[in-house]
């Protein structure tokens, strides 16, 4: 028997195997020699030729060894096979990251993409949150601020509660209450820094002595204000904030003891408050506190502390320890009758001062948001929560696009992962690979997104800034704002990553390394699962577009809507006569010579002079009555007012529909007349002239303008225009002519000035004619078009940001529409080969391609409808002059998502048939 | 694919296993001692096949391969694949005739 294993063994020689493992080799082989021998014997061969067949099998000298080598080498190294388990988590998990860097950059078109998304999409929520945890979530910066509590009050009659109180009011609670450790008031003010010219107005505050000590304010310098700086008749004092501090004396410590001037009276600055405290309304900058007292300084005659009719204090508390809001809330009703009968207006109708007797207190948390310190929640809740959700939505889009890129590409990747695979990686190791490649890219994105939500969210507060209100929120970063951005990131990461980390992943190993059939077959299902990502990306963008639309047409209705004037190239000068200290007397005639040298600068089209500037936010109304034209039942006889000169008209460019506009004729010897505008003519007339009929205002006795207590003749009618807001409906309307009262004229007046020119190019002009009138007098410019611009405000908000997002989604859309369908024809491309060797008109095969995308679109498009139906239903009340179903915008909306899918498949499906057949069957 | 498919019904030791094959295939596939060794020591460290020494009375000791529970699955796939591919193939031959 011929020896085997020698022959075996020197063969063997070269691989150095483990001795125990080489013999088991030779055993096996040499048995199966042997059985080849035998079997050639019995088949009658010789021994000779016999041994040289079965030799013949182990062919060569080297073969044996060199196909043996790669199985059974003994030190065994692994190939570069990462996802392969080590046991060692920690090094898996920086080997995954430095991996995940490798991958990302190797495809960097895939990764810049994924990135602008995600920074967009990450960043503007961000940017969002940001907003609502400065404005909802974040708390006074004092002292336990859960234990301050709002002190308001409500008419027996009303469910509203008041918002403000009169000093009286506040006077008897500070002295009488027992149900707090401790209670203060403010009121809001601007101050005017300058002594005449232009306005340099600062926010400040009327704060009660306890202010500072009750909110538990801490100091930076000098001291705060004590009880003891605010009694009747005090010489006032000022306490600055951090901020206007460090601003207007560079946080000098000179800066105490010296005095500030305020609406022309010195105040000596004796402290200044720590850095975080921003007062106590949430959105309003504050510059300077004084004292309550001094209202009587910088208001003299016209002082509202002992007014029982003016309404101007907020007023808080801090409860005792151990005291809730509803035992307080209980006491203070205890105290009600006491406290207001006390100072119960006397100038009232006895039927009005029963009412006030019966005023109770009504304690409510520190943070219920009605009006007073959360003002600015009160009215941007509802904007920021949609703004919420429409991020919401982008980063859900961002997140599909970036899903189905990944998933594209790891369809690319199928060969690498089976290589992986069939080199030991197990299939969780390797969804773990995959995931920290989506949660390194959305770390890398929310790295971006923080900066992108920095300077989106200062933009965001500028915006909603207006020249009236302006907001001032502290937008740091505080541990809720990271957390959430870290928490989306990583949410992001794993939403986007999951999906293509389970489908990558999914692989037969043996038919994915066999190159083309894998392809096609793996693909199939990869395209399904990409397509399904891209009608919920669509679906999504529909809904956003629609919102964006709705908000879009929002804003250009009221931007196109006749106010009833024209706003162009209309300029506002308010006026301040304080400092000037005028008799009012006198006043009157101090500005007919404003107007007067207003009306002769060249440039100057018109000009008049009014007493409310029109969307300034100001109102003055008062019941109206016809004698022998009552009103129907349930209609409110309210009408808003005010006076104005000849030229107001005019200068407004409001029509006259009926009658004349004030003339020189109407002065305050003459018979008191008024015009009105179309809605008071018929509500109170109907179809009838109401030239020559006479209205009256108020129940007449008490006005303060005497010619406003007898019946004035309606000597004109004119057309409807906005008074205090551009959103809100017409209102009746009743105009004065300013030249029949000569006594009790304000010490502010507005002027308008229409121009020929860009209205801020004349500015310096009506500077030097104001002040060559009067160098004290106090302005303040403004342009019409700016006022209706602010009184729109938040739908401004709205409206570019919703368009910014909205074409942001679309963009992303297409991108992620483009890149899918790119991706799919590549997969076809054999087939389309095929197709077009066969004899298949090239434009069969566009419809081929298009029809793939235009079942995704129309699924896409169907869903996105629905969910809008259901979703633009909750944003009805910011809607204006459409409803939230609008077939317009949705057509709209539906066309342009239709042309940009369109648009984004066409160019792959082009792509396609331009295809070579040679070349795609070469593939085969 | 050949091998696994071979060693499903019960176990085989090499010998046999490349009998077979010639057999099945009326000698259009041979496989070699140099060949199919270390292909089954391959599948073997996959963990596809298991080998195991047998010594029947009256014979020589030898080494029986049997299939494991992973090459099973993976036996499937792979049947699943390949009838796939000729499926492929068969349409495409048949196009191609119409």
């Amino acid at each position: 028997m011929p020896e085997w294993k020698s022959e075996i063994l020197r063969r063997l020689a070269s691989l150095n195997l483990a001795p125990a493992r080489e013999v088991e080799i030779a055993d096996e082989l040499a048995q199966h020699l042997e059985d080849r021998y035998q079997e050639l014997l019995s088949r009658g061969e010789t021994p000779e030729s016999a041994e040289r067949a079965a030799l013949d099998e182990l062919r060569g000298e080297d073969l044996l060894a060199r196909s043996l080598r790669p199985v059974e080498r003994s030190f065994y190294r692994e190939p570069i096979a990462p996802g392969r388990a080590t046991g060692n988590f920690f090094s898996d998990v920086l080997q995954d990251i430095r991996y995940a860097f490798r991958i990302l950059c190797k495809t960097p078109v895939i990764t810049a993409i994924a990135l602008l998304s995600l920074a967009l999409g990450v960043g503007a929520n961000t940017a969002i949150f940001s907003l609502i945890d400065a404005v909802m979530l974040r708390m006074l910066p004092v002292q336990n601020p859960e234990q301050l509590a709002l002190i308001k009050f409500r008419s027996p009659a009303s469910a509203h509660l008041r918002q403000s109180a009169t000093n009286p009011i506040w006077e008897q609670v500070r002295d009488h209450q027992d149900a707090f450790a401790g209670v203060f008031a403010w009121s809001p003010e601007t101050f005017d820094l300058a002594d005449g010219g232009e306005v340099n107005n600062i926010h400040g505050i009327y704060a009660s002595g306890s202010y500072f000590t009750t909110l538990g304010v801490r100091l930076a310098a000098g001291r705060l204000m004590a009880a003891s700086d605010d009694v009747r008749n005090c010489a006032g004092v000022a306490v600055l904030s951090y901020g206007f501090w460090q601003e207007r004396y560079a946080g000098a410590q000179s800066a105490i003891g010296s005095a500030i001037r305020l609406n022309g009276h010195s105040f000596p600055i004796v402290g200044v408050a720590e850095g975080s405290f921003f007062g106590t309304e949430i959105g309003v900058p504050l510059d300077v506190a004084i004292p309550i007292c001094a209202e009587g300084i910088l208001d003299g005659k016209n002082s509202m502390l002992d007014d029982r009719s003016s309404w101007w204090l907020e007023m808080m508390g801090r409860l005792k320890t151990g005291m809730t809001v509803e035992q307080a809330d209980a006491r203070m009703k205890v105290i009600s009758p006491q406290l207001f009968g006390a100072v119960v207006p006397q100038d009232w109708p006895a039927k009005y001062q029963d009412v006030f007797r019966k005023y109770t207190f009504a304690i409510l948390h520190g943070d219920t948001g009605t009006g007073g310190i959360y003002g600015l929640r009160e009215r941007y809740t509802r904007p920021l929560e949609i703004l919420m959700f429409v991020v919401g939505l982008v980063l859900l889009i961002a997140c599909a696009n970036t899903a189905s890129l990944l998933l594209a590409r790891s369809a690319a990747r199928q060969k690498e992962i089976a290589v992986r695979l069939s080199l030991g990686a197990s299939r969780g190791r390797l969804i773990r690979q995959v995931l920290t490649e989506s949660v390194v890219l959305s770390s890398a994105g929310a790295i971006l997104g923080i900066l992108v939500a920095r300077w989106g969210s200062s933009l965001m507060v500028r915006f909603v800034s207006t020249q009236q209100s302006q907001v001032f929120l502290d937008l740091q970063m505080d541990g809720r704002v990271l957390g959430f951005t870290i928490g989306i990131a990583v949410l992001c990461g794993l939403l986007f990553g999951i999906l293509p980390a389970l489908r990558g992943t999914r692989v037969d190993a043996m038919s994915a390394m066999k190159e083309g059939q894998a392809q096609a077959a793996g693909g199939r299902s990869h395209s399904s699962a990409v397509r399904w990502i891209v009608g919920v990306q669509m679906a999504l963008s529909l809904v956003l577009l629609i919102g964006t639309g709705l908000f879009i047409s929002t804003f250009a209705n009221l931007m196109a809507l006749d106010a009833g004037f024209d706003p162009n190239n209309v300029l506002m000068i308010e006026t301040n006569i304080h400092n000037a200290q005028i008799p009012d007397t006198a006043r009157a005639s101090l500005y007919g010579q404003m107007l007067a040298k207003l009306q002769a600068i060249p440039g100057v089209v018109s000009a008049s002079q009014c007493w409310v500037t029109p969307l300034s936010g100001h109102q003055w109304d008062n019941s109206v009555t016809v004698p022998g034209h009552p009103l129907p039942a349930g209609v409110e006889p309210d009408t808003f007012l005010n006076w104005v000169t000849q030229g107001y008209f005019e200068t407004m460019r409001t029509p006259l529909l009926e009658g004349r506009t004030f003339g020189a004729r109407d002065s305050a010897t003459s018979t008191p007349v008024v015009i009105v505008n179309q809605l008071l003519a018929r509500r109170y007339f109907g179809s009838q002239s109401p030239i020559g009929e006479h209205l009256l205002v108020g129940s007449g006795g008490t006005l303060t303008f005497r010619m406003l207590r007898q019946p004035m003749e309606i000597i004109g009618v004119v057309q409807n225009s906005k008074y205090s807001s551009l959103n809100e409906d017409f209102m009746p309307e009743a105009y004065f002519p300013l030249s029949q009262i000569q006594q009790n004229v304000a010490e502010n007046t507005a002027f308008e000035i229409r121009t020929a020119m860009t209205p801020g190019a004349l500015i310096p002009a009506l500077r030097d004619a104001m002040g060559s009138v009067n160098k004290l007098a106090s302005l303040q410019f403004t342009t019409l078009k700016q006022e209706a611009g602010d009184t729109v405000a938040q739908e401004h908000l709205l409206a570019v940001l919703s368009g910014f997002f909205g074409g942001l989604a679309l963009l992303l859309t297409a991108i992620g529409l483009y890149g899918v369908m790119a991706y799919v024809v590549t997969l076809r491309t054999h087939e389309i080969g095929i197709r077009l060797a066969l004899g298949a008109q090239r434009s069969s095969i566009l419809r081929l391609v298009m029809r793939d995308a235009a079942i995704v679109l129309v699924v896409g498009i169907a869903a996105g409808l629905l969910g809008s139906i259901w979703i633009t239903r909750l944003v009805k009340g910011l809607l204006f002059g459409l409803t939230p179903n609008d077939p317009v915008t949705m057509g709209l909306a539906i066309a342009a998502m239709a042309m940009v899918a369109l648009a984004a498949t066409y160019i792959p499906a082009q792509r396609a048939i331009r295809a070579d057949p040679m070349v795609a069957l070469k593939y085969e | 694919m050949l091998i696994l498919s071979l060693i499903e019904a019960r176990p085989r030791h090499g010998y046999e296993i490349s009998k077979l094959i010639e057999q099945r295939s009326g000698g259009a596939v041979r496989f070699h001692v140099a060949s199919l060794y270390p292909l089954l020591y391959r599948l073997e460290r996959r963990g596809w096949i298991q080998g195991r020494w047998v010594e029947k009375s009256g014979q020589r000791r030898r080494r029986y391969y049997r299939l494991t529970r992973h090459g099973r699955r993976v036996l499937a796939a792979q049947l699943r694949g390949w009838r796939e591919f000729v499926a492929g193939i068969h349409r495409i031959t048949e196009v191609k005739n119409a």
